[in-house]
């Protein structure tokens, strides 16, 4: 039957629109070396602030070495994917800690050759060698907390454990598993639920109470600034970098470190195996290691700064984790050992949090 | 009839080989291979798993509801614009057309600004004292079937006019002169003229809520669909056999709906 046909490609063409290939891949930089042309290095970034870096970080850089900066912008799963595939050469890479430990186990990075790299002298020990030290390291350390609204609670909030308090259902958001920020869920949940270090049974015993309370998994950080915004929640747990965004839609927004201590955020610089740009790109994360790029991202709260010489006021540092306290005594995880865990959680997390 | 007439559908034929059916194809083998031999194992734990099945259901749900939806609202609009004067049928379609033109992501943001719990609708029922506490409509399976009609509510549209346009007015004149009254008219003459109109409709509606993914994800809070579950799968597991059995499956549950959706063609369309 001719109709049957057409309604069938009909159909087909529309899942296909539909569905949307999302997938661009840039030509690969291949350098033109020796006539005067400017190299060329793939940059694998965020692309938040992406304005501000340009100015601080990429055009002073460009203009130094002769070189153009090409961004490759998405989030960490995104761009390691993209990397794993091999579908164009990345130079430097920048991802959260977690994410740099899986591409280091794949064996996707290349090793740095630290003597290129001397201001990782001049970082906090925290930040030299967040995934070893044949491995880049951090340029920023933030941290992980709570953040609530401080009105729509008569107690203040001081630990983790407020989060199970049964005002706040339906008030709460929380990170999905998958983000940079799910697996301090999996330790915190375990501290709440009486052990001393993570605990898979534990930790999902006392998450699977916390689901229902909670508004939606957000895996952006900018769905979770919209939440509460929209005040479609009024507590989370979540990196300080966001409150400066969040707290221009709600005042009454406040950052709290846990009484259990807040976590920290590590994202990482590292080499893609096969680059032909390798001394360049150690000189790039020197760069970006320098006082100078350190500072001026700082001012301009892009970034905190991993670099101890940076001096701040008070005013300058706030919102930024900033002061050799402050980050001396940020909580961090074995990275090997969540990324060993990690499928089960996801496995638990989807049964027993999400659909819960 | 000329020979080499054929030949012209070489292009395009050749694009959809290499393009669509050596990668689709390429995918659905994928989901046998299991270290070298055949194995149904990726499906039998996908059909046995109540947290997979659930999201199957929970799809499943969300794309009938909204194709009923589409049919209820889309019907008597289109009834009312195919018996129009045609230039003002061009001005009715466009605008009928107008949700498709923007984007799905923008439409997903007007929608969670509207619903949310300081939203449109939640400021307007607590003035007008109907509630006292705002609803939770935002982040619901609700929410993303309110996403999917306004998405999927012109297609539904378009095929029935085509169809409807095509309804000879004399025949409503004939029932009235034979002693139909207008509405027994309606139920004898147009309704069955019109089904055809009606399943091209509910496939597209059907099939495009089965498998869209922006909707849910931006308006859906926990609740999963399979589109979803697929993108987690591929983007943040990198388990790209899991999700290509999920696509698997959601291509056989598109050709099983458009099966029975011909099926039903052809036993209900009075033309044969």
């Amino acid at each position: 039957m001719k109709k049957g046909w057409t309604i069938s490609l009909a159909v087909l063409l529309l899942t296909g629109a539909l569905a949307g290939c999302a997938s661009k891949n840039e030509a690969s930089g291949t350098d033109a070396q020796g006539n005067g042309k400017p190299k060329e290095l793939v940059v694998s970034t965020w692309g938040f602030s992406e304005d501000l870096l340009k100015k601080n970080v990429f055009e002073p850089f460009e203009k130094a070495n002769n070189v153009k900066i090409k961004l490759e912008v998405g989030n960490n799963s995104d761009r390691l994917n993209k990397v794993r595939m091999k579908a164009h050469q990345v130079d430097v890479i920048m991802l959260a800690e977690q994410f740099a430990a899986q591409g280091i186990e794949e064996g996707l990075f290349e090793k740095i050759d630290r003597s290129h790299i001397p201001n990782i002298d001049n970082l906090f020990d925290v930040a030299k060698a967040p995934n070893g030290t044949d491995y880049g390291p951090a340029y920023t350390v933030g941290s992980s907390g709570i953040i609530y609204d401080k009105t729509a609670t008569s107690q203040p909030v001081t630990s983790y454990a407020d989060l199970w308090r049964p005002e706040f259902k339906g008030k709460l958001s929380l990170p999905d598993i998958t983000t940079t920020d799910g697996a301090f869920l999996v330790d915190f949940a375990s501290k709440v639920g009486g052990a001393q270090a993570m605990d898979t049974e534990k930790a999902f015993g006392q998450l699977k109470t916390l689901g229902p309370s909670v508004v939606k998994f957000y895996t952006k950080s900018s769905d979770l600034a919209n939440m509460f915004n929209q005040k479609e929640v009024a507590v989370a747990t979540v990196q300080n970098f966001v409150l400066a965004t969040i707290k221009k839609a709600n005042p009454n927004v406040e950052w709290v470190t846990p009484k259990e201590g807040s976590y920290a955020v590590r994202n990482t610089m590292n080499l893609v195996k096969g680059t032909k740009n390798k001394e360049l790109g150690e000189k790039f994360i020197d760069w970006w290691l320098s006082e100078e790029v350190q500072k001026a991202n700082a001012l301009d709260k892009v970034d905190s700064p991993a670099n101890k010489n940076v001096k701040l006021t008070p005013q300058e540092a706030e919102g930024l984790t900033y002061g050799a306290d402050t980050i001396n005594n940020l909580k961090t995880l074995d990275w090997n050992a969540v990324n060993k865990n990690m499928k089960t959680w996801i496995d638990r997390w989807n049964r027993d949090v999400v659909s819960n | 009839m000329k020979k080499p007439a054929y030949l012209l559908l070489f292009p395009g034929a050749l694009f959809l080989a290499v393009f669509m059916v050596v990668p689709i194809a390429t995918i659905i083998l994928s989901t046998f291979a299991n270290d070298g031999s055949v194995s149904l194992a990726g499906y039998t734990s996908f059909f046995t798993d109540s947290y997979t099945l659930g999201i199957l259901g929970t799809t499943l749900k969300i794309s009938l509801i909204s194709t009923l939806i589409c049919i209820l609202l889309g019907y008597p609009t289109a009834y009312y614009i195919s018996r129009t004067s045609v230039s003002r049928r061009g001005i009715y379609l466009a605008l009928a057309i107008f949700p498709l033109l923007t984007s799905a992501i923008v439409r997903s943001f007007s929608w969670m600004v509207t619903l949310g719990k300081t939203g449109l609708i939640n400021t307007l029922l607590l003035q007008l004292h109907v509630i006292d506490k705002p609803l939770q409509i935002l982040y619901t399976e609700t929410s993303i079937i309110i996403g999917m009609v306004h998405l999927f509510l012109p297609l539904m549209i378009i095929s029935l006019i085509g169809v409807m346009e095509n309804i000879d007015g004399d025949l409503m004149q004939a029932a009235a002169s034979l002693g139909a009254s207008r509405f027994k008219a309606f139920v004898k003459v147009v309704l069955p003229l019109s089904i055809p109109g009606l399943l091209v409709g509910s496939t597209l509606v059907l099939v495009g809520s089965l498998t869209a993914y922006a909707t849910p994800q931006l308006l859906g809070g926990k609740k999963r669909v399979l589109a979803t579950l697929l993108f987690q799968n591929t983007m943040t597991l990198n388990d790209w056999k899991a999700a290509s059995i999920i696509a698997t499956i959601m291509i056989a549950i598109t050709f099983l709906l458009i099966g029975v959706m011909n099926a039903l063609a052809k036993k209900l369309n009075p033309n044969g």
